[in-house]
């Protein structure tokens, strides 16, 4: 008895007013305005809405309607390709950036500064200025011409061919300086005498790399990775500022269908559908990715 | 997507930037200016019902909403943003309080997000009351819907006893009563410059062939012929079907295949559309890379020979070019077809929610009559011509031409997207601008136009 009562005033101890309303408070912010609405979406993707009336409840139709639509299998398979190379080479390009500027060398400051900047730009800014690269009379055009290769010209915007490659290469630009800022950041962590080791052990450039730097960095990369599939996955505004998804929604991404197909097409049900498959790709990548890190810490 | 909201962006700085209105959708340019004359008026007290009460209109306005107004200042909602026609809308807003009828003050949003809003604004609790928008089906499906304000009352009075049965009837729902209070029209028509026509010894092309002839010859002198802007502005293809489907098939069945009565897949589309190819290799090869703007510069400085728009298309062009630009009408093809003509109309509507159904019937009876729509016009400087026939405007040779143009088509359309609705458009720039790239797939193209727009239609 005695025993008990000294455990339920421990507990109640353990538990001050300031704590628990710390908790709670942002677990009520959190629930009115993230987890209320994406259960509302989920709600949404089983009915027919135009916005307007009442929803209606079509089931699964939604989902179902899916495998027809040549527009959304069109988008699917570039958000794949968005998700591989975009994912891809910023992490590799990432990298690279931040094994060569980690170096103590003078200017290295204002490199790191530069190539940093495009994140720091404003959406607005980073369109204008790859559309005016890309324009028919633009800067790569000119070069191509200049160097004799007319043939390779092309309208980059507005072919369906290289559309999808040219705004990943704008998203690249835009993206890529966080990603060496959270290496570097890695690298700073690094223990300097576990590298120096490995050179007095004969160690190349290369195998210091791959034995002795990644996994140093696998922490960081853990963030990266789950980073830059998110990013990939709602990568919108540069692709909507650029081509709206076009031409014929040949750089259709999976969030910019969504949001064309809820407020120019006015179905919301259909679109909420679609947000909720963004949602559960983006789950599964993050889940399989922790779980195999969790498993590797065990 | 419409002709009008695209020029009002364009203008702005480009819908290449649509993101950013959707990410500062908050804030881009929604001032809530009350205009000078509404702010002496305030002095009234403001309460639009005792306004309301003196005069001879509050009896019927009583009669048929069965609460008094709430007091305040009537609200619109303008998407009229860019500078020029914001003017405009401060020297109606001015000119309804200088009546003395009630107060009103002007919300100004973004084309872009107000367009995407609209159906949020008409559903809201205490939705603006008077809302800037666009004749034709895509008023009509709001008013089907039960959102919009009966305003038969309005054209019953005495000021829109005069406008044509036809305008009349572009403002009419399903269910015969009026919704839409009409503010002003415009043409669709190409443009060119007179001073290039004469230097590559073209003249102004009346038929089919003779547009050909000169489009060729524009070519031979390395000159595109046919200018268009795509990047950011898909829907301007849009023109060239409504031209060529109206001049082929007439208008009546041109709006048959925009309400889902007749096929993208028909045939007679089809030979439409084979007009277009006939054409297609004089149009300019950049256009899918260029924005309106863009596109519109290369019409301004000789790059393109011609461009099909609305009157709007003027509104950007330099100071220097002065007189050198001038429209022609859109070839006949087929004399034996009855000409329409695309004569889009913007006005006004009003939400069936509105707290002040009485004020706001005052207020677009005012919009309706002469100096209201003078005043409009000539503070925003706009080509565009008044729906009240009696009212006066500046007259250039360009709105006469315009006039007559529209005044001499047998039927008036709209335009793609207000006749067939603003969800229809995306399906056609997909169509069209497909088509300029694979016209020899036209088959393929315009069955899945179909299929598309039956998906649509479904909801």
């Amino acid at each position: 008895m005695v025993l008990a009562s000294v455990q339920r005033r421990q507990r109640s101890a353990g538990l001050p007013p300031v704590v628990l309303v710390l908790v709670l408070v942002p677990f009520v912010v959190e629930a009115v305005g993230v987890f209320w609405p994406a259960i509302q979406g989920v709600f949404l993707s089983l009915t027919r809405w135009d916005g307007i009336g009442q929803p209606q409840n079509v089931g699964v139709d939604n989902f179902a309607k899916m495998s027809s639509d040549p527009i959304f299998r069109q988008a699917f398979k570039n958000t794949a390709i968005w998700l591989v190379l975009f994912g891809g080479l910023s992490v590799i390009v990432g990298l690279a950036l931040a094994l060569l500027l980690n170096a103590k060398r003078r200017g290295v400051t204002i490199y790191r500064a530069l190539i940093f900047m495009p994140v720091v730009f404003s959406l607005v800014v980073t369109a204008l200025v790859w559309r005016v690269l890309y324009s028919p009379d633009g800067l790569f055009n000119q070069v191509l011409s200049s160097v004799g290769l007319t043939g390779w010209q092309r309208i980059w915007l507005g072919d369906p061919t290289t559309v999808l490659y040219a705004l990943v290469i704008a998203a690249l630009w835009q993206g890529t300086g966080y990603i060496m800022v959270l290496f570097l950041a890695g690298l700073k962590a690094a223990d300097p005498e576990l590298m120096e080791a490995s050179k007095v052990d004969g160690a190349n450039r290369f195998q210091a790399l791959l034995y002795v730097t990644l996994p140093q960095l696998r922490g960081v990369i853990g963030v990266i990775i789950s980073v830059v599939v998110i990013n990939a996955l709602r990568a919108f505004d540069i692709v909507w500022a650029l081509t709206q998804g076009g031409p014929y929604h040949s750089s259709e991404l999976l969030s910019t269908y969504m949001f064309s197909t809820a407020f120019q097409g006015r179905q919301l049900g259909y679109a909420s559908a679609i947000a909720v498959v963004i949602f559960v790709l983006a789950l599964a990548f993050i889940i399989f990715y922790l779980v195999r890190v969790l498993k590797e810490e065990m | 997507m419409t002709p009008n909201l695209g020029r009002r962006s364009f203008i702005l700085g480009s819908a290449a930037f649509g993101a950013l209105a959707l990410t500062s959708c908050a804030t881009s340019g929604t001032t809530a200016s009350t205009s000078s004359g509404a702010t002496t008026s305030a002095g009234e007290g403001g309460s639009s019902g005792a306004t309301s009460g003196a005069s001879s209109e509050a009896s019927s306005g009583a009669t048929s909403g069965a609460k008094p107004d709430a007091s305040g200042a009537l609200t619109v909602q303008s998407n009229q943003s860019d500078p020029q026609s914001q003017k405009g809308m401060k020297a109606l807003i001015a000119g309804f309080v200088a009546t003395a009828a009630g107060t009103a003050s002007l919300n100004t949003v973004a084309g872009e997000q107000f367009r995407t809003q609209l159906p949020t604004y008409l559903t809201s609790q205490t939705p603006p009351d008077v809302l800037t928008w666009l004749a034709g089906k895509v008023a009509g499906d709001y008013a089907n819907k039960g959102l919009l304000l009966d305003v038969s009352q309005v054209w019953s009075t005495p000021t829109m006893a005069e406008y044509p049965a036809s305008v009349k009837a572009l403002s009419t729902g399903r269910d015969g009563k009026q919704i839409f209070i009409p503010q002003y029209y415009y043409w669709v028509a190409i443009y060119y410059r007179p001073s290039k026509f004469r230097e590559w010894g073209v003249s102004v092309p009346k038929t089919w062939t003779e547009l050909k002839t000169v489009a060729a010859a524009i070519q031979a002198k390395g000159v595109a012929p046919i200018g268009i802007g795509l990047s950011d502005t898909p829907w301007l293809a849009s023109a060239w079907f409504d031209y060529l489907n109206i001049r082929v098939n007439g208008a009546q069945f041109h709006r048959d295949v925009l309400l889902g009565k007749a096929s993208f897949a028909d045939p007679k589309v089809g030979a439409a559309m084979d007009r277009w190819k006939e054409i297609l290799p004089y149009f300019d090869k950049r256009a899918k890379g260029l924005a309106f703007q863009e596109a519109q510069t290369q019409l301004f400085q000789g790059r393109t020979g011609m461009f099909l728009a609305g009157s709007w298309f003027a509104g950007g062009a330099p100071k220097s070019l002065g007189d050198d630009l001038d429209f022609f009408q859109f070839p006949i093809i087929d004399p034996a077809i009855p000409v329409g003509e695309e004569g889009p109309t913007d006005g006004f509507f009003a939400s069936a929610r509105t707290t002040r159904p009485a004020l706001t019937k005052k207020f677009l009876e005012y919009v309706a009559t002469a100096p209201a729509q003078e005043a409009y016009l000539s503070a925003s400087g706009s080509a565009s011509l008044p729906t009240n026939p009696q009212a006066k405007v500046a007259e250039t040779a360009a709105n006469k031409k315009g006039r007559a143009l529209l005044a001499a088509a047998k039927d008036v359309t709209q335009f793609f997207n207000r006749d067939g609705g603003d969800e229809l458009q995306p399906t056609a720039d997909t169509a069209l601008v497909k088509f300029m790239d694979n016209p020899n797939d036209l088959q393929k193209i315009l069955a899945d136009w179909q299929t598309a727009a039956q998906k649509v239609r479904q909801g």
